[in-house]
């Protein structure tokens, strides 16, 4: 009868390509019974001997956690296997020797396949496999099985071994006092009749594996004894740390056997990220240095987008809209038509359209930042401030996905534990400057600021952290009170940036902001641009609009703001709707009083410098966007919060812009 | 090494692989190893934080535009701090 070879390993450790290279076309697929993880099993001949090649599912232990490991011990212990091959991954040796030491456990015979052994070779580990077959006391093996190298030695030593007497006499030691219990316990389950090794089963006990539990505690023999019973109760159900003694237990002993057979570049030496984080993420030095690398990629944006870029997207609106004229004109479009696609959707839609180069480029830098890994140490550097006012660090996790989407920051939070936390985080979230606000900023800049762009911009994100932080502040001191608990964060080596992964975050971020002007705009437009001319026999776009007439309406109270005009108010009360609808707003009702007029040129007119700065603080500040509010609601489950959300933001963004109004004012500034 | 990688995760102020694995003097591929075991054991808890592509965005056109990165954090749990506690 042919012998029975069990090959295990970790997942990737290259288990399939031994199976396969042993096997060749003589193997077969099926199911291990009772469950759906694959069986696959084949024949090779060593010698003129046939051997039954049984490939176990890959795992990185061999205790209850996952079906796979379930079914690899349960063939390893009770299938009968003649010796197992542990396909070991010498890349990663350290992992799998994990799997292999709970083998020796398992008082199985083995024969270590130490694989990849050229990978391992060319990242410089190099590994003594005399040195570690002596400290296992297994036969080890050197192959190449992507290009079959030691397979037929792996094949005579497993050979040799299943005729040989037990190896793997290895007693793993796992400190005194759990040897002690492992030693009575084995005693005790003597007096059973399990098929399994009592050193095992005995282990596993202390260890806590529920399914041997459940095996042994259906034991009428033992529990007979009472002095199993007292055992059972004081030391396998109440085993506190046991369990953590134990596995630190299979960790020291791999330590201490690649201590000794194992050489690699890497132990004890301070790599470039950690040296590099020294700098970046100091305690003092870390927030500044994120600050001057942010107002670098503001600047930059400018510098590339609006100068080298900036020009070709707005002769390209001036074309398609002198285009769209000329065709409607052709195809005898009646007027109104005319008027709504002219100064409806080209001046609306199109007043968003032309910051695109700048969007480009400052997704393109942040795209470089977060490719390179930095963008994590920004969150750690701010995750100390977090705390300071006294808010978990992972609620900055939020803040940044709210520099893209409201929606999905707020959303985001769900990942806070706390309510405290969790309700603090999506009340602020909203402060962050998502991409929908960006073309306001940049409208504002191009007509004020157009030489200082990146510092106003930076201010603009700034000023929103700044505003969350204080309101938490507030907020944790008053609405939700609570402890502020303790959170690391992990930080990713540094790499390269890649092209492929700058470019496509680009792309990402572009084509759903292009997305939104092609389809939410549009409607805020298309629905802006019909109150604007109605009713028939008022101007259109004047005053006496219905448009205009809620714009008269809201103007008085932004006038402490510098900004009380019709045309402001309608725009700030369209970015209700959607942010980006502020813009498209202006546009379209600056564009209809005066035809073609450029929406820059008109809010020269309409604003000063000063009422400028105060009306972004506002756009920043005041009430989120319908969607964002809708998210409110949902994720709080209660229609006060986000009505609650809606007025404060307005309160503090109103209150903000009219202090810098009005003390701007007071300093002589205009 | 886990007793000690748990105490060193305890006192970090952030976690990063090579610099524990320079603390413990082990490969980082053990620390690792040993990370996950702190958290399959229950001493520690560790999350990726949740990006867009974690979350029910539906056909929000900028449900991609938020932070690629996963960031990880983890956390000491209770029974890892009692722990910790026991033995200081």
């Amino acid at each position: 009868m042919a012998k029975t070879i069990a090959l295990v390993g970790n997942p990737n450790s290259g288990k399939t390509t031994v199976f396969n290279a042993l096997t060749g076309a003589n193997q077969h697929v099926g199911n291990w019974p009772g469950v759906t993880v694959e069986r696959k099993e084949g024949q090779t001949h060593h010698n003129n001997q046939t051997y039954r090649v049984v490939d176990l599912p890959g795992t990185y232990s061999l205790g209850a956690f996952s079906e796979d490991e379930v079914v690899a011990r349960e063939f390893i212990l009770t299938g009968n296997p003649d010796v197992v091959i542990n396909v070991v991954d010498a890349t990663n040796i350290e992992r799998n020797l994990y799997l292999t030491t709970q083998l020796l456990e398992m008082g199985t015979k083995v024969v270590i396949a130490l694989n990849m052994v050229d990978e391992a070779e060319a990242r410089e580990i190099h590994v003594d496999e005399k040195a570690l077959a002596q400290a296992l006391g297994v036969p080890v093996v050197r192959t190449v099985a992507s290009r079959r190298k030691g397979l037929d030695e792996l094949m005579a030593a497993a050979a040799a071994t299943i005729h040989a007497p037990m190896n793997g006499h290895v007693e793993l030691s796992y400190g005194k006092a759990i040897d002690a219990k492992v030693a009575r316990l084995r005693a005790f389950l003597a007096k059973g009749d399990f098929p399994y090794p009592q050193g095992w089963l005995a282990v596993k006990l202390l260890e806590g594996d529920e399914y041997v539990r459940q095996m042994v505690s259906e034991s009428s023999a033992l529990f007979e004894l009472k002095t199993f019973r007292q055992f059972w109760d004081e030391t396998v159900i109440h085993a506190g740390d046991l369990q953590l003694d134990i596995v630190d237990g299979r960790y020291k002993f791999v330590g201490e056997v690649t201590k000794h057979a194992v050489r690699r570049p890497e132990v004890e030496v301070e790599t470039f990220t950690d040296k590099l984080d020294r700098v970046l993420t100091h305690r003092y030095w870390g927030m500044p240095i994120f600050a001057g690398i942010m107002l670098i990629v503001f600047q930059l944006t400018f510098a590339i987008g609006q100068d080298f870029l900036g020009e070709w997207m707005v002769v390209g609106m001036d074309y398609v809209g002198e285009g769209l004229d000329r065709l409607l004109v052709t195809l005898n479009a009646p007027g109104w038509l005319l008027d709504f696609a002219s100064n409806g959707v080209v001046a609306g839609v199109g007043a968003v359209v032309e910051f695109v180069p700048l969007i480009v480029i400052l997704y393109m830098l942040m795209g470089i930042l977060e490719d390179s890994g930095y963008m994590a140490r920004a969150a750690y550097v701010m995750d100390n401030t977090m705390r300071a006012v006294g808010l978990q660090g992972k609620t900055f996790i939020s803040m940044i996905v709210g520099f893209g989407c409201n929606v999905p920051g707020v959303m985001a939070t769900r990942t806070l534990e706390n309510r405290k936390d969790r309700m603090i985080a999506i009340l602020i979230n909203p402060f962050m400057s998502c991409g929908a606000k960006i073309p306001i900023y940049l409208v504002f800049i191009a007509a004020f600021f157009p030489t200082h762009g990146g510092i106003v911009l930076f201010s603009a994100y700034a000023l929103g952290i700044l505003v969350a932080f204080l309101v938490a502040k507030i907020f944790s001191k008053t609405l939700f009170k609570g402890e502020v608990s303790h959170f690391i964060m992990e930080l990713p080596p540094y790499r390269t940036p890649t092209l492929t992964n700058v470019l496509r975050n680009m792309w990402d971020n572009v084509s759903g902001f292009l997305a939104r002007a092609g389809t939410t705009i549009f409607a805020v437009v298309s629905l802006l641009w019909v109150l604007a001319v109605l009713p028939t026999g008022a101007e259109p776009y004047g005053p006496a609009s219905i448009l205009g007439s809620i714009g008269q309406f809201i103007a008085p109270i932004f006038t402490p703001a510098g900004f009380g005009n019709w045309q402001a108010a309608v725009g700030l009360f369209s970015g209700i709707a959607a942010k980006e609808a502020v813009v498209a707003t202006l546009g379209m009702v600056y564009a209809g009083v005066e035809e073609g007029a450029a929406l820059v040129t008109a809010i020269q007119g309409a604003f000063t410098p000063l009422s400028a700065v105060s009306f972004m603080v506002m756009t920043l500040l005041y009430t989120p966007c319908a969607a964002t509010l809708g998210t409110i609601r949902k994720e709080t489950g209660s229609g006060k919060w986000a009505l609650f959300s809606a007025v404060y933001a307005f309160a503090i963004g109103w209150l903000l812009a009219v202090a810098v109004f009005q003390i701007g004012s007071l300093m002589g500034f205009a | 090494m886990l007793k000690e990688l748990l105490g060193e995760v305890d006192r970090a102020d952030y976690l990063s692989m090579s610099r524990l694995a320079t603390q413990i003097g082990q490969p980082i591929s053990l620390v690792e190893e040993g990370l996950e075991a702190l958290v399959r054991l229950g001493y520690l808890a560790e999350e990726a934080s949740s990006t867009c592509q974690d979350l029910p965005c539906g056909r929000c056109p900028y449900a991609s535009m938020c932070a690629k990165d996963s960031l990880k954090t983890w956390s000491v749990t209770e029974k890892g701090r009692s722990f910790l506690d026991r033995v200081r």
